[in-house]
């Protein structure tokens, strides 16, 4: 699993003249599970819309699976699933109806749909409305859609926001399962227990930029715990 | 092509899911049913009054409802941050943008065609119904205003930041093209010489689809003569037998250049973040 998935090189993002993310650059390797971190405006959502290619990069490229979204905005987008932080969805529609509705635009077959519901645990609430649900209800569905045509490389934006403390394990098993069944994954959180577990890279972000990268492990060797490491990078020892 | 398909079916489960669509369906419904009662007490055939009192009451009515469900549907997309996760799809930006106008389209097009069903329906059992050409005129010109007012909702949906932008311009938007349109045309080509006057007046019109479509429907009922001496030429390729294929190709025309900015305008922000 040596194949370079994501390369970002020199990624700046400028917005109304406020630089929100400045010169970042990193590989992952397929099957690799980043998690970047940091505290509010730390500039992690940027990042993820960036690689999603919501945003354009002010500076820099990102290439995915060797396609740029410059140049091939189409087949950039099938290399991904994205799981965003602020979406609300249709409250009248059903969690099959929603589900369906976005494995057509992926050309996933309806069997695929059906199981990543039960994936989710939310194979019981298939026909109930999703205005119905609990922020941990919606936040499955989100990571539903995500993984429904099993994309090589796999976005979330605070995943764990709203899970109880059963589905940010079950998340943290999930994302394993995801991960051997050959995508890469990239994660923003500010829960550095959850980034400590799920991931095996970390990237630590403040006021847009880089403050410490590398393995979870060497971390670990180096200090406490992955808050230690963090204040550290901050130079708050 | 078959993402817009999904894109459409989407918008029109959601248009039968809102409460809108059943509010506007409701006012239509006994909005049809007064023109039904007017007509009634009225009975002319062609036009007179009564036709000309009903055509400006649907002027005024279905243009607003296009276009606040047409803009609302297009700003709801960008503060749910359903199409920052749309964009994230292998979906054109055509297929998103038509694919919401077929679906909207299929939803205004019901809300009308009930309203007009319960008139005709009504107008066949009780009596005191219209003309079969004038019944079918009105019909053509309230389908023709939601195709070209669709348009510039789905436009003023893609400038817009939110639903209060949204409605602020389409309450603009109808204002000027429905309510103060003739005062606009006196105060600003009295301003102008009078050679003028005539090809702006041309341009104006194939601008605004209120009064394009106005226009057509009072001269194929025969009252091209209240129209004035600038029009004369207006009816005359209107009355003619090829003027309902010419006219539907300027709607058409219309209708696609506005679908086209839209896309063009939706494309650009996208490219932009």
């Amino acid at each position: 699993m040596d194949k370079v998935v994501v390369r970002v090189e020199g990624v700046s993002k400028t917005i109304k003249k406020q630089r929100i993310v400045s010169d970042i650059s990193f590989t992952l390797n397929q099957g690799g599970i980043l998690a970047l971190c940091g505290g509010n405006g730390a500039g992690k959502s940027t990042v993820l819309r960036m690689l999603a290619g919501i945003l354009p990069p002010t500076s820099g490229s990102i290439i995915v699976n060797g396609v740029s979204h410059e140049q091939k905005t189409l087949l950039y987008s099938r290399q991904l699933g994205y799981m965003p932080d602020d979406f609300q969805f249709q409250p009248g529609f059903t969690a099959q109806e929603t589900i369906s509705f976005w494995a057509a635009l992926r050309k996933v077959p309806k069997e695929r749909a059906k199981e990543v519901l039960a994936l989710v645990g939310l194979e019981n609430a298939a026909e109930k409305r999703v205005g119905s649900f609990s922020k941990g209800m919606r936040q499955r569905l989100l990571l539903a859609q995500a993984i429904l045509a099993k994309p090589p490389l796999l976005l979330m934006d605070e995943p764990t926001n709203g899970l109880d403390p059963f589905w940010t394990r079950e998340f943290i098993r999930l994302l394993d399962q995801v991960r051997q069944d050959g995508s890469t994954v990239i994660f923003s959180t500010h829960q550095l227990e959850v980034a400590g577990e799920a991931a095996e890279q970390v990237m630590f972000l403040n006021q847009g930029r880089v403050v410490g990268k590398g393995d979870v492990r060497s971390f670990r060797d180096r200090y406490p715990s992955l808050h230690e490491a963090f204040h550290a990078s901050l130079g708050l020892e | 092509m078959s993402n817009m398909i999904q894109l459409a079916k989407r918008e029109i489960r959601l248009g039968f899911r809102n409460p809108w669509a059943y509010s506007f369906l409701i006012l239509f419904g006994a909005f049809s049913l007064c023109l039904l009662a007017i007509n009634a007490q009225n009975y002319l055939q062609g036009y007179s009054g009564v036709t000309a009192s009903m055509l400006s009451l649907i002027l005024y009515l279905l243009p607003l409802m296009t276009l606040f469900i047409g803009s609302f549907s297009l700003t709801s997309e960008k503060e749910d941050g359903s199409w920052h996760l749309l964009s994230t799809y292998p979906l054109g930006t055509f297929a998103f943008v038509a694919g919401k106008y077929a679906g909207l389209l299929v939803v205004l097009l019901t809300v009308t065609s009930f309203g007009y069903g319960l008139m005709g329906a009504l107008g066949g059992v009780i009596g005191g119904g219209f003309d079969f050409k004038t019944y079918g005129l009105f019909l053509i010109f309230s389908i023709l205003l939601i195709l070209m007012f669709l348009g510039a909702a789905l436009f003023i949906g893609s400038l817009s930041k939110n639903r209060w932008q949204a409605l602020t311009i389409s309450v603009s938007v109808w204002f000027f093209a429905v309510i103060g349109w003739q005062s606009f045309l006196l105060s600003f080509l009295n301003l102008l010489p009078y050679t003028w006057t005539k090809p702006l007046l041309v341009t104006f019109t194939f601008l605004n689809p209120a009064e394009l479509v106005r226009i057509f429907v009072v001269v194929r009922l025969g009252g091209g003569s209240i129209l004035g001496p600038e029009y004369y030429r207006w009816v005359d390729w209107i009355q003619k037998p090829s003027g309902g294929l010419i006219f539907g190709a300027v709607c058409l025309i219309w209708t696609v250049c506005s679908v086209l900015s839209v896309c063009w305008f939706w494309e650009r922000g996208r490219r932009r973040g």
